[in-house]
């Protein structure tokens, strides 16, 4: 059975109506199935000021079964893995339901940005320093969410846009995938293109 | 002069609605007045039902992810999903529904 795609497109403008969720979301091509989404770091937290990407793909069986969310920003948390982004979170596993949306999901990304559960831990390294050393983890989470994501430190991001709108990509969907590969080109092609 | 009227195809009109407390399906999301994604009419070839929680689904909604899941629960409290009444045509029959 094909994606119920009346259920995405009401999530998606569901999301694009409320401003105020903090969270937004931005279709890659035109099958629906291929997303980035977006969080702000919360605040009182290291990552704080950060803004973070996420991709998502979504099975033909969406929603009675899970939307696939990996981090693309780097992020330094125990349960989001510091090489690839992969994140450790049961409602994106087995306490997935349908009555929840990509936008539950993506404001339950955010909140376990403030909650760690170092006890069902994604990344061990990450895991240990923050039950070892609070302090230690705190630095260098932020210093994680300063060199990585932080936007406004994409360098020459219009010259970028213009290139990659030039091989005929909607100038959004650039702007976006050049955001999250962190103003890298060649990351952002491969975003584009669903690599 | 005479016309031959032939009937190709009959539009049944019926006005009816669903007795559900929210007018949305929460898995497909669609109005109960209407049709689930695999639906074709909306109406009686697409029943809401109750679970005792209170919560209501389109039947093909809920039996979809009923089947896929070890555990019977309801999407929305995950308490253990039981039917609780089947209501036909916007009058409720008051007889339980199955398993009890
Ligand atoms: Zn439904
Ligand atoms: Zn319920």
């Amino acid at each position: 059975m094909p994606m119920d795609v009346g259920r995405v497109q009401k999530e998606i403008r569901d999301i694009e109506r409320d401003r105020a969720s903090g969270v937004t979301i931005e279709v890659q091509g035109n099958s629906l199935q291929k997303m980035i989404g977006c969080l702000k770091g919360p605040s009182d937290t290291p990552f704080e000021g950060g803004t973070f990407y996420v991709n998502i793909e979504l099975d033909d069986q969406y929603p009675f079964v899970p939307p696939k969310m990996r981090f693309i920003t780097k992020v330094w948390h125990p349960n989001i893995s510091s090489a690839n982004g992969a994140i450790c979170l049961d409602i994106l596993k087995d306490q997935w339901s349908p009555a929840l949306t990509l936008k539950t999901a993506l404001l339950s990304l955010q909140a376990l940005l403030s909650s760690p559960q170092p006890d069902d831990p994604q990344d061990a390294v990450v895991a240990r320093q923050y039950l070892g050393s609070l302090p230690e983890y705190r630095q260098t989470a932020k210093q994680w969410t300063d060199t990585y994501a932080h936007t406004q430190q994409v360098v020459g991001l219009e010259a970028k846009v213009q290139q990659i709108v030039e091989m005929g990509f909607e100038r959004e969907q650039a702007v976006v995938a050049l955001r999250a590969a962190a103003g890298d080109e060649n990351q952002a092609m491969e975003i584009l293109l669903g690599a | 002069m005479t016309f031959e009227v032939r009937i190709k195809k009959w539009h049944a009109v019926a006005s009816w609605t669903w007795n559900a407390g929210d007018d949305v399906c929460g898995i497909c999301r669609m109005p109960f007045d209407g049709c689930p994604p695999d639906g074709k009419y909306p109406g009686d070839d697409s029943p809401v039902v109750w679970g005792i929680c209170t919560h209501a689904f389109h039947l093909q909604c809920i039996n979809r992810w009923l089947q896929s899941q070890t555990e019977q629960k309801c999407p929305f409290c995950r308490r253990q999903w039981e039917f609780k009444q089947a209501v036909v045509g916007g009058e409720d029959e008051s007889e339980d529904g199955a398993g009890t």
